[in-house]
């Protein structure tokens, strides 16, 4: 499975000289499976770029679609597989009561937002609500699960072989639960990213920024490590920048998030930060480092614990040391 | 290792109950009490972390839930329950017995947790009549 990032901004687009590195597109993620099935993990604008690199539209391009947040989905409209009559795309997206997927995505591709309205787009399009259960698409097993953010939101685990990557990249598991403590039933998204081989995962604030934005359905840079070593995922990236961070804001802050990182167990070596562009490898870890992945798990309270809201008091160090 | 994943908008659930100061309950869909938040303690006479996971006929029996008459209520018709097995939110005013053996008379208000796939639990909220 090779995996390809074209887009790891939070919440809004942000370009500009100050983030050409980390890059300044919204959620998406390419990946290829060993048949050559190509996914797509969400469709903010990143996946303008990754249309341009297709070199065969006409295979099916599966879109695997977490929630329809903007950024999450504003770059369908310029997909250029879209809009050649000899691609087909598939696109699974979480289920809401008030509406099927195609008619909650036509509110975007539509008027006044739109020139073009769903059923004109020349490509052959379908929508699906993820299932409840895993399905299969190509020689990977898909398992979707709804997580702890605004509105209908779903995490993804895509396994192929032995190896697998969850991606869940908007999730706030530390509201109303604490994270170390807690029964694991009782933390949103843990038996979705639980061993994965690698976890991409919010981790768009710093502490301090964290505690005037909790609910808003976004991780602390210090809850998403704590949630990648409960989980015990082999590797962690960081996804889902906030837009006001800089590249010299994300260089510092995931440096301190190393440190953090070894200090909770972890390999240094496989705590990274989203980088647009980057490609990674979805391979086994040989045995010492997955060992070392290991997460001891923690007994939990009778009954699983008591929630506390606001998850719990780690330090904020990362905050101390940011520019 | 554990217990199976608990759907988010239980979590959720849990996670409001344990910061309100309002009396509830938390059920999963087979009616097993999952949570209790410390102000239904005060009227219960125990925490929910002495007490750990009940299953319908325990905590049907409990905690007394009578009638003004003093007779126990069964299980199918107290709100929790015509909550979780029919989806719709109900409401009574019955008698409640603390661990200690203190009466309380109490107004419980029982509401699904519905969700895309279906009722995964439900809550119920009470109140003591005096402070009604």
């Amino acid at each position: 499975m090779r995996v390809k990032i074209w887009g790891a901004r939070g919440s809004v687009p942000s370009p500009g000289p100050e983030t050409v590195r980390y890059g300044g597109n919204t959620s998406c993620v390419q990946v290829t499976l060993s048949d050559g099935t190509l996914l797509a993990l969400d469709a903010g604008t990143g996946i303008r770029s990754m249309g341009l690199g297709l070199a065969e539209p006409a295979r099916p391009v599966h879109i695997l679609l977490t929630h329809l947040h903007m950024d999450h989905i504003q770059g369908l409209m310029f997909f250029g597989p879209a809009f050649d009559p000899t691609s087909e795309i598939v696109i699974w997206g979480p289920e809401a009561p008030d509406a099927s997927l195609r008619d909650r995505i036509a509110r975007y591709i539509s008027a006044p937002l739109s020139p073009v309205e769903v059923r004109e787009l020349p490509c052959h399009v379908s929508f699906n609500e993820a299932p409840h259960s895993e399905w299969k698409i190509g020689p990977a097993t898909i398992r979707a699960a709804s997580v702890t953010h605004r509105g209908p939101t779903l995490g993804y685990r895509i396994t192929e072989g032995d190896v697998s990557l969850c991606y869940i990249p908007d999730h706030e598991p530390a509201l109303g639960a604490d994270l170390r403590d807690d029964g694991p039933e009782w933390i949103s998204g843990f038996e979705l990213a639980r061993g994965a081989t690698v976890l991409m995962h919010d981790g768009q604030y710093t502490s301090d920024e964290y505690s005037r934005r909790v609910g808003w359905g976004h991780s602390r840079l210090a809850d998403a490590l704590a949630f990648g070593r409960r989980v015990g995922a082999k590797r962690l990236v960081v996804f889902h920048h906030d837009p006001l961070h800089s590249d010299d804001f994300l260089d510092a802050l995931q440096g301190d998030a190393v440190e953090r990182w070894a200090d909770l167990g972890g390999e240094p070596t496989s705590l990274e930060f989203a980088v647009e562009r980057r490609e990674l490898s979805v391979d086994r870890l040989p045995r010492s480092a997955a060992s070392a992945s290991a997460t001891p798990e923690p007994r939990p309270a009778r009954g699983g614990g008591a929630a506390r809201g606001g998850g719990g008091s780690a330090p904020s160090r990362e905050s101390s040391r940011s520019p | 290792m554990s217990a199976r994943q608990r759907p988010v908008e239980l979590i959720l659930a849990r996670s409001l109950l344990a910061t309100l100061s309002t009396p509830g309950f938390l059920v999963d869909e087979d009616g097993i009490v999952v949570f209790f938040n410390d102000a239904a303690s005060v009227l219960l006479g125990v925490r929910y972390e002495e007490v750990g996971r009940m299953g319908p006929e325990e905590w049907g029996t409990a905690f007394g839930p009578l009638d003004e008459s003093g007779r126990e209520i069964p299980l199918e018709e107290l709100p929790l329950t015509i909550a979780l097995r029919h989806g719709r939110p109900s409401h009574a005013r019955l008698r409640i017995r603390s661990t200690q053996g203190v009466h309380n008379d109490i107004e419980a208000a029982a509401v699904p947790i519905l969700t895309v796939q279906g009722t995964r639990g439900a809550m119920v909220f009470f109140w003591k009549v005096d402070e009604a």
